[in-house]
Protein backbone atom coordinates (compact mmCIF):
# COMPACT_ATOMS: atom_id res chain seq x y z
CA UNK A 1 0.00 0.00 0.00
CA UNK A 2 2.53 2.20 1.24
CA UNK A 3 4.63 1.53 -2.13
CA UNK A 4 1.66 2.24 -4.01
CA UNK A 5 0.92 5.61 -2.52
CA UNK A 6 4.90 6.50 -2.90
CA UNK A 7 4.57 5.84 -6.89
CA UNK A 8 1.70 7.26 -7.07
CA UNK A 9 0.96 10.16 -4.53
CA UNK A 10 1.03 13.20 -7.04
CA UNK A 11 -1.95 11.58 -9.53
CA UNK A 12 -3.65 10.62 -6.37
CA UNK A 13 -3.33 14.68 -5.46
CA UNK A 14 -3.27 16.41 -8.72
CA UNK A 15 -4.43 13.74 -11.25
CA UNK A 16 -1.96 13.92 -14.39
CA UNK A 17 -1.25 17.64 -13.83
CA UNK A 18 0.95 19.09 -15.24
CA UNK A 19 1.38 17.27 -17.99
CA UNK A 20 -2.73 16.59 -18.54
CA UNK A 21 -5.65 18.13 -17.06
CA UNK A 22 -5.59 18.90 -12.97
CA UNK A 23 -7.18 16.23 -11.54
CA UNK A 24 -7.23 14.00 -8.09
CA UNK A 25 -7.85 15.30 -4.60
CA UNK A 26 -7.28 18.75 -6.31
CA UNK A 27 -10.22 18.66 -7.87
CA UNK A 28 -12.50 16.81 -5.63
CA UNK A 29 -11.84 19.58 -3.23
CA UNK A 30 -12.26 22.21 -5.87
CA UNK A 31 -15.62 20.66 -7.47
CA UNK A 32 -17.18 20.62 -3.82
CA UNK A 33 -15.66 24.26 -2.71
CA UNK A 34 -17.02 26.00 -6.45
CA UNK A 35 -20.34 23.83 -6.48
CA UNK A 36 -21.21 25.05 -2.94
CA UNK A 37 -20.57 28.47 -3.13
CA UNK A 38 -22.10 28.45 -6.56
CA UNK A 39 -25.77 27.11 -5.52
CA UNK A 40 -25.34 29.07 -2.26
CA UNK A 41 -27.50 32.56 -3.81
CA UNK A 42 -29.90 29.50 -5.44
CA UNK A 43 -30.34 27.69 -1.87
CA UNK A 44 -31.20 31.02 -0.50
CA UNK A 45 -33.55 32.30 -3.15
CA UNK A 46 -35.81 28.89 -2.85
CA UNK A 47 -35.66 29.26 1.19
CA UNK A 48 -37.06 32.63 0.96
CA UNK A 49 -39.41 31.65 -1.74
CA UNK A 50 -40.41 28.75 0.27
CA UNK A 51 -41.47 30.56 3.10
CA UNK A 52 -42.83 33.16 1.31
CA UNK A 53 -46.61 34.39 2.08
CA UNK A 54 -46.91 34.33 -1.79
CA UNK A 55 -48.10 30.90 -3.22
CA UNK A 56 -47.07 32.00 -6.82
CA UNK A 57 -43.55 31.59 -4.95
CA UNK A 58 -43.91 29.27 -2.52
CA UNK A 59 -45.49 26.45 -4.21
CA UNK A 60 -42.60 26.31 -7.56
CA UNK A 61 -39.94 26.71 -5.22
CA UNK A 62 -41.39 23.61 -3.09
CA UNK A 63 -42.34 21.57 -6.25
CA UNK A 64 -38.75 22.08 -6.93
CA UNK A 65 -37.11 21.21 -3.70
CA UNK A 66 -39.16 17.93 -3.51
CA UNK A 67 -38.84 16.88 -7.49
CA UNK A 68 -34.52 17.35 -6.72
CA UNK A 69 -34.64 15.72 -3.36
CA UNK A 70 -36.60 12.75 -5.00
CA UNK A 71 -34.36 11.60 -7.56
CA UNK A 72 -30.74 10.41 -7.61
CA UNK A 73 -27.62 12.64 -8.42
CA UNK A 74 -26.79 10.68 -11.04
CA UNK A 75 -29.74 10.98 -12.66
CA UNK A 76 -28.90 14.92 -12.77
CA UNK A 77 -25.47 13.91 -13.69
CA UNK A 78 -26.76 12.16 -16.54
CA UNK A 79 -29.08 15.01 -17.58
CA UNK A 80 -26.74 17.58 -17.51
CA UNK A 81 -24.81 15.09 -19.37
CA UNK A 82 -26.58 14.90 -22.21
CA UNK A 83 -28.59 17.73 -22.46
CA UNK A 84 -26.20 20.53 -21.48
CA UNK A 85 -24.70 20.04 -25.15
CA UNK A 86 -27.82 20.18 -26.63
CA UNK A 87 -28.16 23.94 -24.43
CA UNK A 88 -25.39 25.42 -24.79
CA UNK A 89 -24.38 23.83 -28.40
CA UNK A 90 -21.13 22.54 -27.61
CA UNK A 91 -19.20 19.57 -26.03
CA UNK A 92 -19.08 20.11 -21.83
CA UNK A 93 -16.91 18.82 -20.06
CA UNK A 94 -16.90 16.15 -17.23
CA UNK A 95 -16.07 18.51 -14.65
CA UNK A 96 -18.08 21.20 -16.00
CA UNK A 97 -21.31 18.71 -16.18
CA UNK A 98 -20.45 17.39 -12.55
CA UNK A 99 -20.71 20.94 -11.01
CA UNK A 100 -23.40 22.00 -13.21
CA UNK A 101 -25.44 18.84 -11.41
CA UNK A 102 -23.88 19.54 -8.09
CA UNK A 103 -25.18 22.93 -8.02
CA UNK A 104 -29.06 21.61 -9.14
CA UNK A 105 -28.75 19.16 -6.54
CA UNK A 106 -27.18 20.77 -3.42
CA UNK A 107 -29.04 23.98 -3.68
CA UNK A 108 -32.00 22.02 -3.07
CA UNK A 109 -30.71 20.15 -0.11
CA UNK A 110 -28.79 23.62 1.07
CA UNK A 111 -32.09 25.22 0.72
CA UNK A 112 -33.84 23.14 3.76
CA UNK A 113 -30.90 23.77 5.68
CA UNK A 114 -31.30 27.26 5.15
CA UNK A 115 -35.00 27.45 5.84
CA UNK A 116 -34.40 25.53 8.91
CA UNK A 117 -31.82 28.02 9.98
CA UNK A 118 -34.95 30.69 9.12
CA UNK A 119 -38.17 28.97 10.78
CA UNK A 120 -35.09 28.10 14.15
CA UNK A 121 -34.84 32.15 14.78
CA UNK A 122 -36.74 33.19 17.64
CA UNK A 123 -40.34 34.69 16.04
CA UNK A 124 -39.24 38.08 18.06
CA UNK A 125 -36.17 38.83 16.47
CA UNK A 126 -38.76 39.44 12.79
CA UNK A 127 -40.83 41.12 15.33
CA UNK A 128 -38.22 43.57 16.67
CA UNK A 129 -37.17 44.40 13.28
CA UNK A 130 -40.73 44.81 11.97
CA UNK A 131 -41.30 47.34 15.09
CA UNK A 132 -38.58 49.15 14.47
CA UNK A 133 -40.32 49.78 10.93
CA UNK A 134 -38.01 47.47 8.68
CA UNK A 135 -39.04 46.58 5.75
CA UNK A 136 -38.73 42.72 4.40
CA UNK A 137 -35.45 42.71 2.58
CA UNK A 138 -33.45 45.07 5.19
CA UNK A 139 -34.85 42.57 7.93
CA UNK A 140 -33.92 39.23 5.79
CA UNK A 141 -30.31 40.65 4.90
CA UNK A 142 -29.67 42.44 8.20
CA UNK A 143 -31.29 40.29 11.09
CA UNK A 144 -32.59 37.24 9.42
CA UNK A 145 -29.97 35.91 7.13
CA UNK A 146 -26.68 36.73 9.30
CA UNK A 147 -28.15 34.45 12.62
CA UNK A 148 -29.75 32.03 10.39
CA UNK A 149 -26.48 31.22 8.31
CA UNK A 150 -24.48 31.29 11.76
CA UNK A 151 -26.41 28.52 13.35
CA UNK A 152 -26.57 26.69 10.31
CA UNK A 153 -22.89 26.73 9.81
CA UNK A 154 -22.10 23.28 11.25
CA UNK A 155 -24.85 21.73 8.95
CA UNK A 156 -23.58 23.35 5.99
CA UNK A 157 -20.61 21.94 6.61
CA UNK A 158 -21.44 18.52 6.45
CA UNK A 159 -23.57 19.34 3.41
CA UNK A 160 -19.91 20.00 2.16
CA UNK A 161 -18.37 16.55 3.35
CA UNK A 162 -21.68 14.95 1.16
CA UNK A 163 -21.06 17.26 -1.49
CA UNK A 164 -17.24 16.31 -1.53
CA UNK A 165 -18.25 12.42 -1.44
CA UNK A 166 -20.97 12.83 -4.03
CA UNK A 167 -18.22 14.18 -6.76
CA UNK A 168 -17.12 10.71 -6.91
CA UNK A 169 -19.94 9.88 -9.48
CA UNK A 170 -18.10 12.19 -11.43
CA UNK A 171 -16.29 9.12 -12.71
CA UNK A 172 -18.62 7.78 -14.11
CA UNK A 173 -18.61 10.64 -16.60
CA UNK A 174 -14.59 11.00 -16.75
CA UNK A 175 -14.56 14.02 -14.35
CA UNK A 176 -10.62 13.77 -13.21
CA UNK A 177 -11.66 13.82 -9.79
CA UNK A 178 -9.77 11.05 -6.87
CA UNK A 179 -11.93 8.69 -7.71
CA UNK A 180 -11.03 8.40 -11.75
CA UNK A 181 -7.30 8.90 -10.02
CA UNK A 182 -7.36 5.59 -8.06
CA UNK A 183 -9.30 3.69 -11.12
CA UNK A 184 -6.32 5.25 -13.46
CA UNK A 185 -3.90 3.98 -11.05
CA UNK A 186 -5.54 0.89 -10.30
CA UNK A 187 -5.78 0.43 -14.29
CA UNK A 188 -1.97 0.81 -14.12
CA UNK A 189 -1.32 -1.99 -11.61
CA UNK A 190 -4.14 -4.18 -12.55
CA UNK A 191 -3.25 -6.82 -9.71
CA UNK A 192 -4.13 -4.58 -6.17
CA UNK A 193 -7.17 -3.20 -6.70
CA UNK A 194 -7.67 -3.83 -3.04
CA UNK A 195 -4.90 -1.76 -2.03
CA UNK A 196 -5.96 1.41 -4.32
CA UNK A 197 -9.48 1.87 -3.14
CA UNK A 198 -8.07 1.11 0.10
CA UNK A 199 -5.87 4.14 -0.33
CA UNK A 200 -9.16 6.35 -1.98
CA UNK A 201 -11.29 4.67 0.61
CA UNK A 202 -8.75 6.29 3.59
CA UNK A 203 -7.96 9.77 1.62
CA UNK A 204 -12.00 10.13 1.79
CA UNK A 205 -12.73 8.85 5.27
CA UNK A 206 -9.71 11.46 6.25
CA UNK A 207 -10.87 14.19 4.84
CA UNK A 208 -14.97 14.00 5.86
CA UNK A 209 -13.66 12.80 9.24
CA UNK A 210 -11.60 16.17 9.45
CA UNK A 211 -14.48 18.40 8.27
CA UNK A 212 -16.83 16.91 10.61
CA UNK A 213 -15.24 17.18 13.60
CA UNK A 214 -14.58 20.84 12.48
CA UNK A 215 -18.25 20.78 11.95
CA UNK A 216 -18.51 19.58 15.89
CA UNK A 217 -16.13 21.98 17.16
CA UNK A 218 -18.31 25.35 15.41
CA UNK A 219 -21.41 23.77 16.80
CA UNK A 220 -20.47 23.50 20.39
CA UNK A 221 -18.79 27.08 20.23
CA UNK A 222 -21.74 28.74 18.15
CA UNK A 223 -24.25 27.06 21.51
CA UNK A 224 -21.37 28.42 23.46
CA UNK A 225 -21.26 32.47 22.31
CA UNK A 226 -25.05 33.22 21.50
CA UNK A 227 -26.10 31.43 25.39
CA UNK A 228 -27.95 28.20 24.66
CA UNK A 229 -29.22 27.43 21.23
CA UNK A 230 -27.23 25.14 19.47
CA UNK A 231 -27.64 24.62 15.89
CA UNK A 232 -29.65 22.30 14.41
CA UNK A 233 -27.27 19.30 12.56
CA UNK A 234 -28.81 18.00 9.76
CA UNK A 235 -27.20 14.39 9.09
CA UNK A 236 -25.56 14.44 5.36
CA UNK B 1 -53.90 59.82 19.57
CA UNK B 2 -54.29 56.46 19.94
CA UNK B 3 -57.62 54.79 19.43
CA UNK B 4 -59.61 51.23 20.14
CA UNK B 5 -62.62 51.58 18.70
CA UNK B 6 -65.04 47.45 19.52
CA UNK B 7 -61.68 45.63 18.84
CA UNK B 8 -62.52 41.92 17.85
CA UNK B 9 -59.81 39.70 17.53
CA UNK B 10 -60.05 35.65 17.11
CA UNK B 11 -57.95 32.99 17.35
CA UNK B 12 -59.15 30.51 15.61
CA UNK B 13 -62.06 29.87 17.42
CA UNK B 14 -60.88 31.88 20.68
CA UNK B 15 -61.77 35.50 21.11
CA UNK B 16 -58.76 37.34 22.54
CA UNK B 17 -60.54 40.74 22.43
CA UNK B 18 -64.14 41.44 22.76
CA UNK B 19 -65.27 44.89 21.84
CA UNK B 20 -62.61 46.91 23.43
CA UNK B 21 -62.36 50.62 22.94
CA UNK B 22 -60.67 53.15 24.84
CA UNK B 23 -58.65 56.19 23.64
CA UNK B 24 -54.78 57.18 24.98
CA UNK B 25 -53.93 60.98 24.41
CA UNK B 26 -50.73 62.51 23.74
CA UNK B 27 -48.46 62.62 26.96
CA UNK B 28 -50.74 59.82 28.87
CA UNK B 29 -49.71 56.88 30.44
CA UNK B 30 -51.98 53.61 30.11
CA UNK B 31 -50.70 51.16 32.41
CA UNK B 32 -52.81 47.67 31.53
CA UNK B 33 -53.20 44.77 33.79
CA UNK B 34 -54.92 41.89 34.35
CA UNK B 35 -54.12 37.79 34.53
CA UNK B 36 -52.52 36.48 32.06
CA UNK B 37 -54.38 35.58 28.47
CA UNK B 38 -56.66 38.89 29.04
CA UNK B 39 -55.49 40.13 25.91
CA UNK B 40 -53.19 43.01 27.20
CA UNK B 41 -50.41 42.25 25.25
CA UNK B 42 -52.45 41.36 22.26
CA UNK B 43 -54.26 44.48 22.36
CA UNK B 44 -50.88 46.51 22.57
CA UNK B 45 -49.82 44.36 19.63
CA UNK B 46 -52.62 45.75 17.22
CA UNK B 47 -51.39 49.24 17.25
CA UNK B 48 -48.46 48.31 15.14
CA UNK B 49 -50.61 45.88 12.93
CA UNK B 50 -48.38 43.60 14.87
CA UNK B 51 -51.82 41.25 15.14
CA UNK B 52 -54.55 41.83 12.54
CA UNK B 53 -57.78 42.48 14.11
CA UNK B 54 -61.40 40.97 12.50
CA UNK B 55 -63.34 44.11 13.45
CA UNK B 56 -63.73 47.41 14.81
CA UNK B 57 -60.75 50.10 14.48
CA UNK B 58 -57.37 50.87 15.70
CA UNK B 59 -56.38 53.95 14.73
CA UNK B 60 -53.68 56.47 15.36
CA UNK B 61 -53.46 60.28 14.58
CA UNK B 62 -56.83 59.32 13.37
CA UNK B 63 -55.35 56.96 10.53
CA UNK B 64 -56.75 53.11 10.73
CA UNK B 65 -53.74 50.89 10.91
CA UNK B 66 -55.30 48.46 8.89
CA UNK B 67 -56.11 51.06 6.09
CA UNK B 68 -54.53 49.80 3.00
CA UNK B 69 -53.19 52.75 2.06
CA UNK B 70 -51.36 53.44 5.24
CA UNK B 71 -47.69 52.93 5.21
CA UNK B 72 -47.10 50.88 7.78
CA UNK B 73 -43.55 50.85 8.45
CA UNK B 74 -43.46 54.88 8.65
CA UNK B 75 -45.75 54.41 11.00
CA UNK B 76 -44.12 51.33 13.05
CA UNK B 77 -40.98 53.86 12.99
CA UNK B 78 -43.49 56.15 14.71
CA UNK B 79 -44.44 54.05 17.69
CA UNK B 80 -41.19 52.10 19.90
CA UNK B 81 -42.24 48.73 21.11
CA UNK B 82 -40.17 46.76 24.03
CA UNK B 83 -40.85 43.09 24.00
CA UNK B 84 -40.72 40.74 27.49
CA UNK B 85 -38.13 38.80 25.70
CA UNK B 86 -36.07 42.01 25.10
CA UNK B 87 -35.59 40.74 21.22
CA UNK B 88 -31.88 42.25 20.95
CA UNK B 89 -29.92 41.12 17.44
CA UNK B 90 -27.75 38.89 19.22
CA UNK B 91 -25.32 39.20 16.50
CA UNK B 92 -25.02 42.78 16.60
CA UNK B 93 -23.52 44.96 19.19
CA UNK B 94 -25.32 47.07 21.71
CA UNK B 95 -24.26 49.92 20.03
CA UNK B 96 -24.73 48.29 16.40
CA UNK B 97 -28.63 47.44 17.60
CA UNK B 98 -29.26 50.83 17.91
CA UNK B 99 -27.40 52.16 14.94
CA UNK B 100 -29.60 49.43 12.29
CA UNK B 101 -32.98 51.28 12.38
CA UNK B 102 -31.25 54.66 12.48
CA UNK B 103 -28.77 53.92 8.85
CA UNK B 104 -31.29 52.05 7.49
CA UNK B 105 -34.55 54.12 7.94
CA UNK B 106 -33.33 57.51 9.12
CA UNK B 107 -30.67 57.52 6.66
CA UNK B 108 -27.76 58.51 9.04
CA UNK B 109 -24.16 57.83 8.25
CA UNK B 110 -22.35 55.61 9.96
CA UNK B 111 -20.72 58.31 12.45
CA UNK B 112 -23.98 60.67 13.05
CA UNK B 113 -25.98 56.85 13.89
CA UNK B 114 -23.30 55.94 16.23
CA UNK B 115 -23.33 59.55 17.72
CA UNK B 116 -27.07 59.40 18.41
CA UNK B 117 -27.06 55.59 19.57
CA UNK B 118 -23.96 56.81 22.18
CA UNK B 119 -26.37 59.62 23.45
CA UNK B 120 -29.72 56.99 24.23
CA UNK B 121 -27.11 54.37 25.74
CA UNK B 122 -25.94 57.51 27.75
CA UNK B 123 -29.40 57.97 28.61
CA UNK B 124 -29.88 54.51 29.91
CA UNK B 125 -26.10 54.64 31.97
CA UNK B 126 -25.06 51.92 29.43
CA UNK B 127 -22.02 53.57 27.62
CA UNK B 128 -19.83 51.10 29.06
CA UNK B 129 -21.44 48.54 27.36
CA UNK B 130 -21.43 49.65 24.00
CA UNK B 131 -19.56 47.36 22.20
CA UNK B 132 -20.83 44.39 24.30
CA UNK B 133 -22.57 41.43 22.25
CA UNK B 134 -25.81 41.31 23.65
CA UNK B 135 -25.40 37.60 25.63
CA UNK B 136 -22.64 39.21 27.65
CA UNK B 137 -25.44 41.45 29.01
CA UNK B 138 -27.33 41.07 31.84
CA UNK B 139 -31.40 41.09 31.29
CA UNK B 140 -31.42 44.41 32.97
CA UNK B 141 -28.81 45.98 30.53
CA UNK B 142 -30.50 44.37 27.55
CA UNK B 143 -33.90 45.56 28.40
CA UNK B 144 -32.24 48.93 28.22
CA UNK B 145 -30.39 48.66 24.99
CA UNK B 146 -33.53 47.35 23.27
CA UNK B 147 -35.57 50.74 25.27
CA UNK B 148 -32.55 53.00 23.67
CA UNK B 149 -32.83 51.21 20.61
CA UNK B 150 -36.47 52.20 19.98
CA UNK B 151 -35.70 55.67 21.87
CA UNK B 152 -33.17 56.29 18.79
CA UNK B 153 -35.50 56.23 16.81
CA UNK B 154 -37.78 59.65 18.46
CA UNK B 155 -41.00 57.89 18.49
CA UNK B 156 -43.90 59.59 19.31
CA UNK B 157 -45.14 56.75 21.59
CA UNK B 158 -43.73 53.88 23.18
CA UNK B 159 -45.53 50.50 23.50
CA UNK B 160 -44.37 47.92 26.42
CA UNK B 161 -44.94 44.44 26.27
CA UNK B 162 -44.10 43.43 30.08
CA UNK B 163 -40.70 44.74 29.72
CA UNK B 164 -39.77 43.14 33.33
CA UNK B 165 -41.50 40.23 33.77
CA UNK B 166 -38.46 37.99 32.31
CA UNK B 167 -36.61 40.15 34.90
CA UNK B 168 -34.47 38.99 38.15
CA UNK B 169 -36.21 40.82 40.91
CA UNK B 170 -32.91 42.83 41.25
CA UNK B 171 -32.89 44.15 37.58
CA UNK B 172 -36.59 44.91 37.94
CA UNK B 173 -35.62 48.21 39.14
CA UNK B 174 -33.13 49.74 37.06
CA UNK B 175 -35.63 49.15 33.84
CA UNK B 176 -38.38 50.93 35.87
CA UNK B 177 -36.15 53.70 36.61
CA UNK B 178 -35.64 54.34 32.70
CA UNK B 179 -39.15 53.95 31.92
CA UNK B 180 -40.40 56.32 34.55
CA UNK B 181 -38.03 58.92 33.10
CA UNK B 182 -39.38 58.85 30.14
CA UNK B 183 -43.06 59.14 31.49
CA UNK B 184 -42.39 61.94 33.27
CA UNK B 185 -40.53 63.45 30.16
CA UNK B 186 -44.06 63.89 28.57
CA UNK B 187 -44.04 60.19 26.51
CA UNK B 188 -46.95 58.81 25.78
CA UNK B 189 -47.33 54.85 26.72
CA UNK B 190 -48.74 52.25 26.56
CA UNK B 191 -47.59 49.49 29.48
CA UNK B 192 -48.50 46.36 29.87
CA UNK B 193 -47.08 44.84 33.36
CA UNK B 194 -47.68 43.71 36.79
CA UNK B 195 -45.57 46.26 38.52
CA UNK B 196 -48.21 47.74 40.51
CA UNK B 197 -46.11 50.50 42.02
CA UNK B 198 -44.90 51.74 39.12
CA UNK B 199 -48.90 51.63 37.93
CA UNK B 200 -49.82 53.59 40.99
CA UNK B 201 -46.70 55.93 40.54
CA UNK B 202 -47.05 56.72 36.88
CA UNK B 203 -50.19 55.85 35.66
CA UNK B 204 -52.59 58.26 34.11
CA UNK B 205 -54.82 55.72 34.08
CA UNK B 206 -55.32 51.85 34.64
CA UNK B 207 -56.90 49.40 32.37
CA UNK B 208 -57.94 45.98 33.69
CA UNK B 209 -58.75 43.20 31.36
CA UNK B 210 -60.13 40.04 31.62
CA UNK B 211 -60.98 37.70 28.71
CA UNK B 212 -60.08 40.01 26.57
CA UNK B 213 -61.92 42.71 27.78
CA UNK B 214 -61.23 46.00 29.29
CA UNK B 215 -63.54 45.48 32.41
CA UNK B 216 -62.78 48.43 34.88
CA UNK B 217 -60.45 52.20 34.45
CA UNK B 218 -59.39 53.97 36.96
CA UNK B 219 -57.31 56.67 37.98
CA UNK B 220 -54.35 54.83 40.42
CA UNK B 221 -55.87 57.34 43.08
CA UNK B 222 -59.51 56.10 43.46
CA UNK B 223 -58.53 52.50 43.34
CA UNK B 224 -58.98 52.40 47.44
CA UNK B 225 -62.53 53.16 46.21
CA UNK B 226 -64.21 49.24 46.44
CA UNK B 227 -67.83 50.63 45.34
CA UNK B 228 -65.73 51.70 42.10
CA UNK B 229 -63.21 49.47 41.06
CA UNK B 230 -64.00 46.17 42.98
CA UNK B 231 -62.40 43.71 40.57
CA UNK B 232 -58.97 46.17 39.96
CA UNK B 233 -58.48 46.94 43.49
CA UNK B 234 -58.88 43.17 44.21
CA UNK B 235 -56.66 42.37 41.17
CA UNK B 236 -53.99 44.71 42.81
CA UNK B 237 -53.96 43.70 46.20
CA UNK B 238 -53.41 40.10 45.23
CA UNK B 239 -50.58 40.67 42.92
CA UNK B 240 -48.95 43.01 45.68
CA UNK B 241 -49.27 40.28 48.53
CA UNK B 242 -47.76 37.85 46.02
CA UNK B 243 -45.00 39.72 45.20
CA UNK B 244 -44.53 40.88 48.54
CA UNK B 245 -44.67 37.26 50.06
Amino acid sequence: MLEILQNNWLLFLVGQYPHGPIGGLAMTLFMASISLALCFPFAIGLALARLSPYRWLRLPATAIVHTVRGLPLIMFIFWTYFFSPLVIGRAVGGVETLVIALVIYEAAYLSEIIRAGIEGLPKGQVEAATSLGLRYWPTTIKVVLPQALHNMLPSMVSQFVSTIKETSLGYVISAHELTFAAAQVNNVLLTQPFEVYGILALTYFALCFALTSLARFIERRISGDRGGTPGVTIAA
Amino acid sequence: MIRFENVDKWFGTLQVLADVSGEVRRGEVKVLVGPSGSGKSTLIRTVTRLEKIQSGRVSVDGADVAARGLDINRLRQRIGFVFQAYNLFPHLTALGNITLGLTKLRGLSKAAARERAMEELARVGLTGKAHEMPGLLSGGQRQRVAIARSLAMDPEVMLFDEPTSALDPEMVGEVLAAMKRLAAGGMTMICVTHEVGFAREVADEIWFMQAGRVIERGRPAELGDKATHPRLGAFLRKVEQSLGS
